[in-house]
């Protein structure tokens, strides 16, 4: 047995050396179409917008005009309004979604619950629906003399009927409920995943020493998520900052810009107004660099915390 | 077992009955709407009514329902099929044949997530329109052209190769000790392995596919190609839309999403499972 | 490893051709095969169901050209439009696509020799001057005109009624007088007097066009804002309505629709093209009537006449560019007969002043009362100022939606117009 063993290591070894060999060229030939795919669907058009960014003009009269696209970010008024808007969706809406998921999965989590199953497929059940069919929904939920405002004048919340989608501060509050809705199961799903792969005797021992069930959330749970806790708020600041299709489909932007977002001012200058491509290639450089400011800001959060 | 106090148990019941409803709520009223007359649509009625085949009948009679269907149907699943092959190959090799260098195109290919789609539509849409004339079956107006963009993404790259992490490598190795070769070892111990992962990637992917709206409306021309959110949002854009007949176009576009959903569900909860450890 | 490659693309490339299969007809527009024309439209109730009729009347003409209608939401048009002629393409586009008479011009600017001109293929005169204007370009004519506008105001005469009102006293009343109305319609009824999109100012729009103003002064170009008395008094009549609170806020099409159908509301201002909308809820039957659009007061120039919306055919320069424009001549451009059929069968109102002298425009129709609602409009149509819709309506009116909220809660009317004057000049260049 023992002379085997060696001769099977000997060989292991031998075809390890000669693996490592051939792994260069046998691994660069996996990742090889994806890194192709992604090159030309992604970041080749990138280039081609950097180059449309450095023009101006409408349709096709385009003129090269440097980099002045970039300097009339600063004084536009709706550019800005625009980028207000979106950073106070992802402030505001993207904690709560979090929360909320974090919070549905411990409960989800809990080994004698009943009806698990059933709990989890309604919570997840909305992130099947396509974006026409749910932006429609809301629009009749939030309407004036809507099942939401008859529902909450029926339980006497309120004696006059919220003007969800035509007041500006409204609007907000509806775009903010819509993406919730839509996104929080699909986060949980995440959360429960992760909250499934914890050792249950940690609890035990926590429990045994007298920790109290909100004690261990905060001092076992939350730790232990907190890879998927980065993951999430990541793919959803991206999600947020990228926001276009609940916003065009529920308030197509208004009351007078109140809930547009940046996504959503490229498409109107692109394909609603007089066409502008320079200008909106260069407000979508804009979400780019956004994007990676956030992301760096909550890589770096999350990085002080693991020290 | 854990002993709950019967306030505890209740509490929590409590919210996740909420909690449900509010997710479910919306799903229930857009079924009853679609029984329903246009103008008891607008009225936002909750009760259920009569005229679910007379919505069906005018759905199919002033649209194309069932090549929209099989367009859809054709769009997701060769989608779904050559993103899962596209990206598990890559998962699987940046995470096996790791080096310094892959990791780098890795982080790079991650950035690709951060580029908004809107400011990819009009540079795409002109490199589809100049391959038109020397590659027909790939040009604009083709479903190929729906689907060649949509196939690979940086977030199921990183999903398999997050996935892959766990994986446990030594049965890698004993594979190539039978014998087989790297492609071999990846077709038949990684794939049939992993599938819990496959389930949970090919239900996102489809999903994304099956509602994808903007993309599908830049590329796509011809009616016989129109896919099923082109169809409903050409039903919206009338002076005098029936929203009876509406809501059962959209009930008819959620099914099909739902139900590959609720089939593959368990498959999909363990596969996230994977990817998260 | 090449073999693997290999295999990869072949399997994409095949599944790719498979995806495509059936796919030979896309070349129709490029080729130079004129036996068959492709056109763009909107609206399966009404444009859609005007080219069927149009297609049956030219078979007369050309039985052997085959019309193929594409239908397509306005806003997919547009983009596509865009899309691909900023691409410097024409695959795949229609020979024939309906645009919005708004947009008309920023089209036939942006994209030079694109489209094909029209001029002299139909009699201008015989159509409503503004009409014709709108798509006209450099003094050629590129569009066919389709469809009016025309405005009027939608009245239940039963809650005119309930306040001790009648029909007559709505007529060629200007907006002080319909918000005294309004005010004793909502004390006897309870009912709001319209329902309103904050974000639609197709109000304004009315308003502004029946003193022929416009955003823009008469070049196209230069926002004409600050200094625009019709728009001034257009938004203080936007702001009286609000305050009398006889407005019902809605927050799209459908609600909007929904304010007449469901009886939450005494009248709704609007274009012609509602008509089928109103008709919906046969209940209602015999309890609506149409009176002239009212006008600004205090404006001298403004008249009880006025447009919301509207299209017209285009024709764009690719092959099949004579038979398209043949098509649209023979049907659109000069045949009574089919705006005859076009008023039965749909209860679409063109602008051919020759057609209203038929028969089918002075039918009386019982769900007004026995109004003759047609030739009421056809006869408004002819006073409706004309304006040039300009480049920008949409880009400067989304800057006003914004000026009319701030109004709205109360800042100075002369700085919110001056500030919207500022940013619509910085924007459009």
């Amino acid at each position: 047995m023992i002379p085997a063993k060696a001769v099977q290591t000997a060989q292991a070894v031998k075809i390890g050396r000669r693996l490592r060999l051939k792994n260069a060229y046998i691994g660069w030939s996996f990742i090889a179409v994806a890194t192709i795919m992604i090159c030309l669907f992604y970041f080749y058009p990138m280039i081609q917008a950097f180059l449309l960014s450095l023009q101006s003009g409408t349709g096709v009269n385009l003129h090269f005009i440097g980099f002045s696209n970039y300097l009339r970010l600063f004084h536009d008024p709706v550019f800005l309004t625009t980028v207000k808007n979106t950073v106070t969706y992802l402030m505001i809406q993207v904690p709560i979604m979090i929360i909320l998921a974090m919070f549905l999965s411990v409960l989800l989590n809990n080994k004698a619950l009943k009806l698990k199953g059933l709990f989890r497929t309604a919570i997840f059940l909305p992130c099947v629906t396509s974006l026409v069919a749910y932006s429609v929904i809301f629009k009749y939920l939030f309407a004036q003399d809507g099942i939401m405002n008859r529902m909450l004048m029926k339980l006497s919340f309120i004696s006059q009927p919220i003007p969800w989608l035509t007041d500006p501060f409204w609007a907000k509050i509806a775009i903010i409920a819509a993406i919730t809705w839509r996104w929080t199961g699909y986060n949980m799903i995440f959360f429960l995943s992760a909250l499934q792969n914890i050792d249950e005797s940690i609890y035990e021992a926590a429990r045994i020493d007298g920790a109290s069930s909100v004690q261990q959330f905060f001092k076992i749970t939350i730790p232990l998520l907190k890879p998927i806790i980065l993951f999430t708020t990541i793919t959803s600041t991206i999600g947020t900052l990228q926001l276009f299709d609940e916003v065009m489909n529920i308030t197509k932007g208004g009351p007078g810009n109140a809930t547009m977002t940046i996504s959503q001012y490229i498409y109107n200058l692109s394909f609603k107004y007089t066409p502008d491509f320079g200008y909106a290639a260069t407000v979508s450089y804009a979400i780019v660099v956004l994007i990676i400011f956030f992301s760096i800001i909550q890589f770096r959060v999350a990085g002080d915390k693991n020290e | 077992m854990i002993k709950m106090s019967n306030l505890k148990r209740f509490f929590i019941y409590l919210v996740l009955v909420i909690a449900c409803m509010i997710s479910v709520f919306p799903f229930l009223w857009m079924i009853v709407s679609s029984t329903n007359k246009s103008v008891d649509v607008t009225k936002g009625s909750l009760l259920p009514g009569i005229f679910f085949m007379q919505n069906l009948h005018h759905l199919l009679i002033s649209s194309d329902l069932g090549t929209a269907l099989f367009n859809s149907a054709k769009v997701s699943i060769i989608t779904t099929v050559l993103a899962m092959l596209v990206a598990s190959l890559a998962g699987y090799g940046f995470e096996i044949y790791k080096s310094k260098a892959k990791d780098l195109v890795f982080n790079f290919l991650l950035l690709s997530m951060m580029i908004p789609f809107a400011a990819l539509m009009v540079p795409l849409f002109r490199m589809f329109a100049s391959v038109s004339q020397t590659v027909p079956f790939m040009g604009i107006d083709t479903l190929s052209a729906v689907i060649l963009p949509t196939i690979t993404t940086a977030f199921l790259i990183f999903y398999f190769r997050q996935s892959t992490k766990m994986f446990p490598k030594d049965i890698l190795e004993a594979g190539r000790m039978d014998g087989l070769s790297e492609l071999g070892v990846f077709f038949r111990i990684y794939v049939p392995t992993m599938k819990t992962t496959y389930a949970a990637g090919a239900i996102i992917t489809f999903m994304s596919s099956w509602n994808s709206y903007l993309w599908p409306l830049v590329v796509l021309q011809s009616p016989e190609k129109q896919t099923l959110p082109l169809l409903i949002s050409n039903l919206g854009s009338s002076y005098s839309p029936d929203y009876g007949v509406i809501m059962t176009a959209i009930v008819i576009a959620t099914l099909p999403a739902a139900l590959i959903f609720f089939i593959m569900q368990k498959h999909f909860v363990a596969g996230m499972l994977g990817s998260v450890k | 490893m090449k073999k693997l490659l290999a295999l990869l693309f072949a399997s994409v490339l095949v599944l790719a051709a498979c995806s495509s299969g059936g796919s030979t007809k896309q070349t129709a527009s490029d080729s130079k095969d004129v036996n068959e024309i492709t056109i763009w439209a909107w609206d399966p109730n009404f444009n859609i169901k005007a080219l069927n009729i149009a297609k049956e009347v030219y078979k007369k003409e050309d039985p052997h050209l085959k019309v193929k209608v594409v239908e397509m939401a306005q806003a997919d048009i547009v983009q596509k439009l865009n899309t691909t002629l900023s691409s410097g393409t024409t695959k795949g586009l229609p020979n024939i696509v309906l645009i919005e008479d708004y947009r008309a011009q920023s089209f036939l600017k942006a994209y030079p020799d694109m489209f094909k001109e029209v001029t002299g293929s139909f009699k201008a005169d015989d159509f409503a001057k503004y009409k014709v204007e709108a798509g006209t370009y450099n003094g050629k004519n590129y569009g066919v005109p389709f469809d009016t506008g025309v405005a009027g105001l939608y009245v239940r005469t039963d809650y005119l009624q309930k306040a001790g009102l009648s029909v007559k006293d709505l007529q060629h009343i200007d907006w002080n007088q319909y918000i005294e109305i309004g005010k004793k319609v909502k004390a006897a009824t309870g009912k709001d007097m319209l329902s309103q999109d904050p974000k639609d100012l197709g109000l304004i729009r009315m308003m502004i066009q029946s003193a022929g103003s416009w955003y823009t002064k008469k070049d196209g170009t230069t926002p004409d804002i600050a200094n625009n008395t019709a728009l001034k008094e257009a938004f203080k009549t936007y702001k009286a309505l609000m305050d009398a609170k006889i407005v019902k806020p809605v927050s799209d099409w459908s609600q909007f629709v929904a304010g007449f159908n469901t009886g939450d509301v005494a009248s709704a201002p609007t274009g012609n093209w509602i008509t089928p909308s109103i008709k919906a809820e046969a209940s209602q039957s015999g309890k609506w009537a149409v009176v002239p659009l009212p006008k600004l007061s205090g404006v001298p120039n403004s008249v009880n006449a006025s447009n919301l919306g509207g299209s017209s055919w285009y024709v764009l320069n690719i092959p099949g560019k004579e038979k398209a424009v043949d098509f649209l001549a023979k049907t659109f451009g000069s045949d009574v007969d089919f705006y005859q059929s076009l008023v039965k069968e749909i209860g679409a109102i063109g602008t051919y002043k020759p057609a209203a002298q038929s028969d089918a425009y002075k039918a009386a129709d019982p769900f007004f009362g026995g109004q003759k609602v047609i030739s009421d409009f056809a006869s408004w149509t002819n006073k409706i100022p004309q304006v040039n819709y300009g480049l920008n309506t949409y880009a400067i009116e989304d800057i006003l939606t914004v000026s009319a909220q701030n109004y709205l809660k109360g800042k100075d009317l002369d700085q919110v117009l001056k500030d919207a004057q500022k940013q619509a000049e910085e924007q459009i260049k």
